[in-house]
C-alpha cells in the first residue's frame, strides 16, 4: 500500500528492483512509470461506479524514482515535477500547470507519462519525483497555501505587536504597586499630608484634582456638546464651518503648556479671576474641549443619515429629529468622548501650574468640611502636581510616598477609561439597528 | 376642479447635471397618479420636489413652481406643515431605532398628538393599512429595525399614512415586497383614493396599469406624455416611444 508522506500518497518507481511487479512501498517498487499510473487508477477507481474517488484530507500523489528499492537516501534529494489537476475544473482542459491544471485524474496520469516518456527506461531517473496536487473538495493550491500562512503570519505580528502595547503598561502597573504597597492603605487616601509634606496622606490633593476635573469638565462638557451637534446637524458648508474645524483640530493639538499661559493671559489677568481653582478650571476646559466637540460629532456622524430624512419626511423639524432619534442614538459615544477627558483633565499638570495649583495648603481633614476644603476662587493641591512637588521639590520623602501617589494618580484614571469601556459596551449591546 | 398637485415649468439641476427639464402637469384630487420611466429618468427627483425634501440634496437649484392646492412649495411659510400634508414612501425601508408603536406614531406626536388612546387608534388604523397589522399586533414593542425588510418597507408605509396626509407619494413601494402582500396593499391603495391624492412612482408597468387613473411618462428628464392610462396603454399613445416602453421593447 501507499505510504503517506506529509498530506500525499508516496509511490515509489525502480527499474533496477527486483523482476516481478511491486506494490509501489520503497521496498517494492513498480517497475515504470506507465505501470505506477495504471496502478494508481486502479487503486483509486470505485469498483461500483467505475468514477475515481475523491481523495479526502489527502492533496494528490508523489511518484518517486528511486536509484534501488527502500533508498530513502533518493527521496529526499529529489528533482521535482509538479502538476495539477483539478477535477471540479468546468471547461478546456489545461496543461497541467497551477493555473491550468487538467481537468481529470486519468487524463492527467496518461499526458505525464507522455512528458516523461523520453526521460529514462522507466519514464524517470533516480532522485526524480513527480508530484501530482489533486484538488479535491479539501485540498487548496499553493495560492491557498500561501495565503493561509500570510494569514497565520499577520494574525501573529498583529498578536506580538498588541501585546507589546499591553506590556508597559502592565509593567508600569506592577512596578508603581510594588514600590507603593508599604503606604497603601485608607488612612493614606483620607489624611492630608503633614510634616512638610513628607508624611501622612493625599487627602489635600486628590479633593483638589476632583474640583479641577469636575468643574472644567462641568464647563466644557455642555459648550462643547452643543458645538458638536450645531456643527454637526446644522452648520452648512462654508468658509466659516471649515474655519472653525481647522480651529478645534489645531487646538486639539495645541501643547498644555500653552493652554496655561492663555489660562495665565485670559483667566488669572484678564478675566481677574486670580489664581484660583476657577481659573485652572477654566484652562482645563480649554484644553478638553476640541476633543469633546470632536467626539461629539464624530457620534452624531455614526447614526444613519437616513433616518434623519425619514424624520424630515414626516415634517419632523431638525431638532425634533435630534431630540428624539440623533441624540439617543448617539449618547453612548458622546459621553464616552466626554469621560475620557476626564484622566486627561486629572493628569495634566501644566495648565493648572500657573493657574490655580497651590504647593501647600492647610485644609480641614474631619468631618463634611474636608469634603469642601477649597472654595472656587481658592487656590488648590492637585495630585499631579503634588506627585511633582514631592518627587523633585521636597526633601526627605519617603519613596513609598511618592509611588503611593502615583499610584492613586494611574489608578483614578484607569478606572474612569474602565468605566468608559464598561459603559460603551453596554450602550453597545442595546444598539438599535 | 381645481388639480390637487401642480407642476409649472420646473427644472431641477443637482450641480451641472439636469434632472428634471420644463416639466408641467397637473394631478388632479382623489385620483392615482403613475409615473413611469427608465432609471434615471428623475421620477424620485419629481417627488421630492412635493414635498422639498430636494432641499436636503447638495447643490440642487430648482426654477419653476411646484403647487400643493393653490400653494407654491418653494414659496411656503412652514415647510414642516408641508411635509405633514404629504406621506412619502421612499424604495428603500428605513425603520427608525424605535419601536414599531413608536414608529407609526412617531409623526403625530411630532406634530403634538399625545392622546393615548388617539395614538393607539391611528396605530392600528395605519399598520392595518399598510398590511402589517396581522404580522406585528403581537410585538408592538419590539424595535421597529428588527422587522424583515418587506415588513420595513410596510411600516414606512404606515408611518407616512400616520399623519393622516391629503397626498401619499409612494417611490417604487413594492420593490422589497412580496407579491402577496403588494396586492394587499395596491387594493388599499385604491381604498385610500377616496381620501387622498396618490402619487405612483413605479417600475412596473403593469402595477401602473392596474392602479393609475392617469400617468407620466419621463424620458432622459423630460416628460414625453401624460395622460389617461387607457390611452398610455392603448395600441396609439401620443409617442411612439410611451408605446415601445410599456410593451418593454425599448432602446
Amino acid at each position: 500500500m501507499p505510504e503517506p508522506s506529509g498530506r500525499t500518497l508516496l509511490y515509489a518507481i525502480s527499474a533496477t528492483g527486483s523482476d516481478e511487479e511491486g506494490d509501489g512501498t520503497l521496498e517494492r517498487p513498480f517497475q515504470s512509470l506507465e505501470r505506477a499510473t495504471s496502478a494508481v487508477l486502479a487503486l483509486h477507481r470505485d469498483e461500483a461506479t467505475g468514477q475515481l474517488r475523491t481523495l479526502t484530507g489527502t492533496h494528490g500523489f508523489d511518484l518517486v524514482c528511486v536509484g534501488t528499492p527502500a533508498n530513502r537516501r533518493s527521496v529526499s534529494k529529489e528533482r521535482r515535477f509538479s502538476y495539477y489537476v483539478d477535477p471540479e475544473l468546468v471547461g478546456a482542459d489545461g496543461d497541467g500547470s497551477e493555473r491550468a491544471p487538467w481537468a481529470d485524474l486519468e487524463g492527467a496520469l496518461t499526458a505525464i507519462v507522455g512528458i516523461h516518456r523520453e526521460q529514462g527506461s522507466n519514464g524517470l531517473t533516480p532522485g526524480e519525483r513527480i508530484h501530482l496536487r489533486v484538488h479535491g473538495l479539501f485540498a487548496g493550491g499553493a495560492i491557498e497555501r500561501r495565503k493561509q500562512l500570510v494569514e497565520r503570519v499577520a494574525s501573529a505580528v498583529l498578536a506580538v505587536v498588541t501585546a507589546l502595547i499591553v506590556l508597559p503598561l502592565v509593567a508600569i502597573l506592577a512596578y508603581l504597586v510594588a514600590k507603593a504597597w508599604p503606604v497603601l492603605s485608607a488612612d493614606f487616601l483620607f489624611q492630608n499630608p503633614q510634616t512638610y509634606m513628607t508624611s501622612g496622606g493625599i487627602w489635600a490633593p486628590l479633593v483638589g484634582t476632583f474640583y479641577f476635573v469636575f468643574i472644567s469638565l462641568a464647563i466644557a462638557a455642555p459648550i462643547g456638546v452643543l458645538a458638536g451637534v450645531y456643527l454637526n446637524e446644522y452648520a452648512s458648508e462654508n468658509w466659516l464651518t471649515r474655519l472653525v474645524n481647522l480651529a478645534v483640530l489645531n487646538l486639539a493639538g495645541v501643547p498644555s503648556i500653552v493652554h496655561a499661559l492663555f489660562g495665565v493671559g485670559a483667566f488669572v489677568l484678564f478675566a481677574g479671576l486670580g489664581r484660583s481653582v476657577l481659573a485652572a478650571s477654566c484652562t482645563l476646559a480649554v484644553m478638553t474641549l476640541p476633543v469633546i466637540i470632536t467626539s461629539t460629532r464624530e457620534a452624531l456622524a455614526a447614526v444613519p443619515f437616513a433616518f434623519r430624512e425619514a424624520c424630515w419626511n414626516m415634517g419632523a423639524s431638525r431638532w425634533q429629529t435630534i431630540r428624539t432619534i440623533v441624540l439617543p442614538n448617539a449618547i453612548s459615544g458622546i459621553l464616552t468622548g466626554v469621560i475620557l477627558q476626564v484622566s486627561r483633565a486629572a493628569g495634566e499638570t501644566a495648565p493648572i501650574l500657573f493657574t490655580g495649583a497651590v504647593f501647600y495648603v492647610a485644609v480641614p481633614d474631619q468631618g463634611l468640611a474636608s469634603f469642601f476644603p477649597y472654595a472656587l476662587n481658592d487656590r488648590a493641591m492637585a495630585l499631579s502636581y503634588h506627585l511633582f512637588a514631592i518627587s523633585t521639590q521636597v526633601t526627605g520623602v519617603s519613596e513609598g510616598l511618592q509611588y503611593g501617589t502615583a499610584v492613586v494618580l494611574i489608578g483614578l484614571v484607569v478606572s474612569v477609561n474602565l468605566i468608559s469601556i464598561i459603559f460603551r459596551v453596554y450602550l453597545r449591546s442595546r444598539k438599535k439597528w | 376642479m381645481d388639480p390637487h398637485i401642480a407642476f409649472r415649468d420646473v427644472t431641477v439641476a443637482y450641480g451641472t447635471k439636469i434632472a428634471l427639464r420644463n416639466i408641467s402637469l397637473e394631478i388632479p384630487r382623489n385620483q392615482i397618479f403613475g409615473i413611469i420611466g427608465p432609471a434615471n429618468s428623475g421620477k424620485t427627483t419629481f417627488l421630492k420636489c412635493i414635498n422639498r425634501m430636494i432641499d436636503f440634496a447638495l447643490g440642487a437649484t430648482v426654477e419653476g413652481q411646484v403647487l400643493v392646492g393653490k400653494e407654491d412649495v418653494f414659496r411656503t411659510r412652514n415647510v414642516y406643515q408641508l411635509r405633514r400634508r404629504i406621506g412619502m414612501v421612499f424604495p428603500l425601508p428605513v425603520g427608525l431605532p424605535l419601536t414599531v408603536y413608536d414608529n407609526v406614531a412617531y409623526a403625530p406626536r411630532m406634530a403634538g398628538l399625545t392622546n393615548r388612546g388617539e395614538l393607539d387608534g391611528l396605530v392600528e388604523t395605519c399598520l392595518r393599512q399598510a398590511a402589517l397589522w396581522d404580522e406585528v399586533k403581537d410585538r408592538l414593542q419590539q424595535l421597529g429595525t428588527k422587522l424583515s425588510g418587506g415588513q420595513q418597507q410596510r411600516l414606512t408605509i404606515a408611518r407616512a399614512l400616520s399623519h393622516r396626509p391629503e397626498i401619499l407619494c409612494l417611490d417604487e413601494f413594492s420593490i422589497a415586497v412580496d407579491p402577496v402582500t403588494t396586492m394587499k396593499i395596491e387594493d388599499v391603495l385604491i381604498d385610500l383614493k377616496q381620501k387622498m391624492t396618490i402619487v405612483l412612482v413605479t417600475n412596473l408597468v403593469q402595477q401602473a396599469h392596474r392602479l393609475a387613473d392617469q400617468i407620466a411618462f419621463l424620458n432622459g428628464s423630460r416628460l414625453v406624455e401624460v395622460g389617461p392610462s387607457d390611452t398610455i396603454f392603448s395600441e396609439h399613445p401620443a409617442s411612439q416611444m410611451t408605446f415601445d416602453y410599456v410593451r418593454g421593447n425599448f432602446g
